[in-house]
């Protein structure tokens, strides 16, 4: 499962409690309030016009988390209409029924405003509250006697009013904190695996390298530092030169390029550059990229004879949409090519009097 | 029509280039009349200029501007046209072909080149360098002529080792027949694309020394 999807499911399971507590407390505990309390009123109708209203807002509510749906533009609507309902509600309550059970919609009403904040940052909500009992306050202010047996049912009640939805958002926020967390850890997870594997791959890819070489540069070396080996040896020189380029060659064979082939038969080329070898290379159409045990085939008759050239060599490279081949002419002396290692590789040679010029095809299968 | 002296124009914006290809022409035996124009194209179709027997033409006068304009306003009023230009790709040596140049040049590739290019230029021929050579063998647009499995074999020789000996012993076959080969090829490519008065002279002149067929030219057109 996804870390937004586990994200999801939870904020899911909130809204969905939400909307029970918001229905239970305005349709089920309001209304039993308001229908015992109607022969106190002296506006019933307005009184059903706010609970009408509040119920329309969680109806509402309802049908979007039935329809997996967030609030949206109705967001703004949704609570000026709660505001709106408590606003009449309040005015039109009677003398000193103040946080009483007559007042029904003292409690209800942010319970409606929660189900429509409750994804919303915990400070909007925290405003919705507040503005909401400083209209219950502004009321009993203003339009009520204000005596302490009135005050102290307004802040005991208020504890219960704004505690219990303030409670149902910490829940959300810390929820959202832990989604968020756990998503995090996930991620972290996932990139530490990631680098192992890499880490891994790179080592095996050493391993490879150092199996590659210990064939043919490991004896040289050996022999070099033993002294079985004279580097006044032209014939040393030559297998010097050689194992420098294939080296080359194989730290270019992990490079990112658009263009593999020619770019380790660039690395190949460069070896005879430095041995003041003067080196054209050009290529010619489009080929797809060969595996890299093709490419070694294919390179390798290039950097036998680049390495040990002369004064001047020219490499080309022609390529179609399947089959590419690489040749090279130099003065360079002639000497067996080992035979490809792979079947769709053919080689080929052809000496000139003092020139050589050596083909490799790769034929796609 | 032995020593007969061959005029070229030159038109380059770099005075260098100018100068080497000079030197080139008068080291050539027998020389070449080199006649500089400098970057302005109007020396190559005025005063002495709009005599010469070839115009060596710099594509790119304005750098990243390849001028095909030109060079088909130059082909069309029957000028032969080297083409020498820095660009290597193959869409652009390939299209200087289909205009009508009758050789198209790289700037590495010197005066092994570039002279035999003006000389046979010169005659109203195609010269095809290893780098045009190698551009006509890649070739993979959906209407380039068909060539036969030896002509394509030959391109990929002549362009991998930039020497006609080396090509002729290595198929086993004569420097003459490696000329020939190469030859048929520019023939079928003159038979194919943008009508040009150069391209058909190449390929009456190919009909008539009997490097090709009627029946054969009309075989490979796609």
């Amino acid at each position: 499962m996804s870390d937004d999807e586990t994200r999801a499911q939870l904020q899911r399971g909130l809204r969905i409690a939400t909307l029970i507590l918001a229905v239970l407390t305005v349709d089920v505990l309001g209304l039993i309030n308001l229908v015992r309390g109607l022969d106190s009123h002296d506006f019933p109708a307005a009184q059903f016009a706010a609970f009408a209203a509040l119920t329309a807002v969680l109806v509402t509510e309802a049908v979007l988390v039935v329809r997996r749906r967030p609030w949206r533009t109705g967001r703004r609507l949704a609570i000026a209409v709660v505001l709106a309902a408590s606003a009449l509600s309040y005015l039109t309550l009677p003398d000193g029924k103040t946080s009483t059970t007559v007042d029904w919609l003292f409690g209800a009403a942010n319970w409606a405003g929660a189900v429509v904040l409750l994804d919303r940052p915990f400070r909007t909500f925290l405003a919705f509250l507040m503005t909401h009992e400083l209209l219950a306050l502004a009321n009993l202010v203003v339009f009520h006697e204000v005596n302490r047996p009135a005050l102290v049912r307004f802040s005991t009640g208020s504890v219960t009013v704004l505690g219990l939805p303030l409670l149902m958002a910490v829940v959300a926020a810390v929820l959202g904190g832990i989604a968020a967390e756990a998503a995090r850890a996930a991620r972290e997870l996932e990139q530490a695996r990631t680098a192992e594997a890499a880490a891994a791959a790179a080592h095996r890819r050493r391993t490879q390298r150092f199996t590659e070489l210990s064939d043919t540069t490991v004896p040289l070396l050996t022999g070099l530092a033993d002294g079985s080996l004279a580097p006044s040896d032209p014939v040393v020189q030559r297998r010097c030169a050689i194992e420098a380029a294939r080296m080359r060659r194989l730290f270019a064979e992990t490079d990112t390029v658009a263009n593999p082939l020619l770019h380790e038969l660039r690395h190949c080329a460069e070896i005879a550059d430095r041995k003041g070898v003067e080196v054209e290379l050009d290529a010619r159409g489009h080929w797809p990229t060969p595996p890299v045990a093709v490419r070694r085939d294919l390179t390798d008759a290039a950097l036998t004879a680049l390495a040990t050239a002369g004064s001047w060599a020219r490499v080309t490279v022609v390529g179609s949409s399947d089959s590419v081949s690489v040749s090279v002419v130099a003065d360079c002396a002639e000497h067996a090519v080992p035979s490809p290692a792979t079947p769709d590789v053919r080689i080929e040679i052809f000496g000139n009097g003092g020139t050589v010029w050596m083909e490799a095809q790769w034929q796609r299968s | 029509m032995a020593a007969e002296l061959i005029t070229a124009v030159i038109v380059d914006d770099h005075a260098a280039i100018a100068a080497g290809v000079r030197y080139w022409c008068e080291q050539a035996d027998p020389p070449i009349r080199l006649l500089d124009a400098g970057d302005r194209l109007a020396g190559v179709w005025t005063g002495e200029g709009a005599d010469a027997d070839v115009v060596i033409f710099d594509l790119e006068l304005v750098p990243g501007k390849p001028d095909f304009g030109e060079l088909r306003r130059l082909v069309d009023s029957g000028r032969r046209v080297v083409v020498y230009s820095q660009h290597a790709d193959n869409a652009t040596a390939i299209k200087c072909i289909d205009l009508g140049a009758l050789a198209y040049l790289t700037k590495r590739e010197g005066p092994e080149h570039l002279v035999p290019a003006v000389r046979v230029a010169a005659q109203g021929r195609g010269y095809t360098a290893p780098s045009l050579s190698g551009a006509l063998a890649a070739d993979d647009t959906p209407d380039r002529p068909r060539l036969s499995p030896r002509e394509a074999e030959v391109l990929r020789a002549w362009f991998a080792s930039s020497s006609k000996e080396l090509v002729a012993a290595k198929l086993h076959i004569t420097a003459k027949t490696v000329d020939t080969y190469i030859a048929r090829v520019r023939v079928k490519y003159a038979n194919v694309g943008r009508a040009a008065s150069t391209k058909s002279e190449l390929i009456t002149r190919a009909l008539d020394d009997g490097v090709i067929t009627l029946a054969e030219l009309n075989e490979t057109t796609p």
